[in-house]
């Protein structure tokens, strides 16, 4: 299960992830998670605090919302995430492709 | 308070005819930056700014009361819509003045090179202007064209009011001449250096076409002129096939001080270090992809287990792990935790066993 909140915070784009973006929820958060790719002139930030585990479907959502960012020089932040789900985006040769704070 | 302005009756319908043609000029402008923009894109010429504006009617009023007998009509005022494109170098002056030429007609009586006006003992640092007008036809147009030195020095030239009306004394002008001819020195300069390194670059391409890679010593250009030859390509073929995975492609630059760190000084060696360390840096990589569903990879993956397996085989051992990873994703306290996972997973595999015989 997992739960997806956006929301506009301090003039950043803020994606509030809770529990397991798997690939069962994948869809789902696709959907939800679809208008950050149209952010313009706006940083966003997707707050990992609660996020649990990441499939490659969630990789791959991360990966579309980056690209749509850096394409109109915006940056997106991954906040708080936990050592599981650090060590998929290490495995996958991805941890030095996003900004973590 | 506002210097006021008195125009004779000329001066006057001068101003009337450019107030009915301000909405042909505000169109002019438009088309005139976007022709010019399309066509330096085009022809892959990047210059550090277009600049584009309407004269405003304060303005004209001056240049009228100053000089207003000179035009018959507003259509002897060139200026009304002005242009300039500031660019890198100054043979791109050249290249911006040729496609000017080929997508504008020019009004060569009135064009006029101002970097060859300069009488032979003095020196001065001026641009190109060429009076242009639309193929399209209507009003004509001021196209400056100069290097971002000579932006500078006509920016100073204003400001300091070298060109106004207050005669400067001879010592001061000498100055300014000192430093115009150090300025068109320093462009010539600008050019040859990159004149050379684009050899350079060509030079040092060719020898990593042709396989001399023992004689390419390791910088950001070889680095680069290196992976087009996909030298990661095999090892990461061979870690997705563990998932079938899908290879995401990334830059791979950022381990280039890494692979520096490694005392690795030429592209041979970068390339012995990839045969010496790819059968054990797949080892790793299945050893921890194995276990997982994961099926996307970055394209550095291989070359990030190639680096962890290098310091692991050198007794980096977890510090060694831990400033890796700080050097590829900066510094950061989960680098740590990912040190410790990595030492977790090599130490069963065959070449950590091997190291220490």
């Amino acid at each position: 299960m997992l739960k997806t909140t956006i929301q506009e915070q301090d003039g950043n784009v803020v994606a509030i992830l809770e529990g397991n973006l798997d690939t069962a929820a994948s869809v789902e958060a696709e959907k939800v998670m679809s208008p950050l790719c149209d952010v313009e002139g706006k940083d966003i930030i997707i707050d990992c605090t609660d996020l649990e585990y990441i499939s490659s479907a969630g990789l791959r959502i991360f990966l579309t919302i980056l690209q749509s960012a850096q394409e109109k020089d915006g940056h997106v932040y991954i906040k708080n995430i936990n050592d599981n789900v650090r060590a998929i985006f290490a495995i996958t040769g991805f941890s030095n492709i996003f900004e973590f704070v | 308070m506002a210097k006021s302005v008195k125009l004779d009756a000329h001066g006057e319908a001068l101003l009337r005819q450019y107030r009915e043609l301000r909405p042909t000029l505000e169109q002019l402008e438009k088309k005139a930056y976007n022709q010019l923009r399309q066509a330096l894109h085009e022809q892959g010429i990047y210059v550090t700014g277009i600049e584009h504006r309407l004269k405003t009617e304060k303005s004209l009023t001056g240049k009228l009361e100053l000089k207003g007998a000179k035009y018959k009509s507003i259509d002897d005022v060139t200026d009304l819509v002005g242009l300039r494109v500031i660019t890198f170098y100054t043979d791109e002056v050249d290249k911006v003045a040729a496609i000017a030429k080929r997508i504008f007609d020019i009004d060569w009586q009135e064009s006029v090179d101002k970097r060859k006006l300069h009488e032979l003992h003095a020196f001065g640092y001026n641009s190109l202007h060429y009076i242009c007008r639309l193929r399209s036809g209507g009003p004509r147009f001021e196209l400056q064209m100069r290097t971002a030195l000579q932006h500078v020095w006509s920016t100073i030239e204003h400001d300091t009011g070298y060109k106004g009306d207050v005669k400067i004394p001879r010592d001061y002008v000498r100055q300014f001449s000192r430093l115009a001819g150090m300025m068109e020195l320093m462009d010539d300069e600008f050019s040859r250096l990159r004149l050379v390194l684009t050899d350079y670059r060509r030079q040092i391409l060719s020898m990593v076409q042709n396989g001399r890679l023992d004689e390419v010593p390791l910088s950001r250009a070889s680095f680069r002129s290196f992976l087009d030859l996909q030298p990661f390509d095999r090892l990461n073929t061979r870690i997705a096939a563990v998932n079938q995975a899908e290879i995401y492609p990334v830059s791979m630059m950022s381990y280039l001080p890494v692979l520096e760190s490694f005392g690795l000084e030429t592209l041979g060696d970068v390339q012995a270090f990839i045969d010496e360390n790819s059968d054990d840096a797949y080892q790793l990589a299945l050893s921890q992809l194995a276990i997982t569903d994961l099926d996307i990879l970055s394209s550095n993956t291989a070359l990030q287990y190639l680096c962890l397996v290098y310091v692991l085989k050198h007794d980096g051992g977890r510090d060694g792990l831990k400033s890796l990873y700080d050097k590829i994703n900066g510094e950061n306290e989960s680098n740590g935790m990912l040190a410790d996972l990595m030492m977790e997973q090599a130490k069963t595999l065959p070449f950590m066993h091997k190291k220490k015989n």
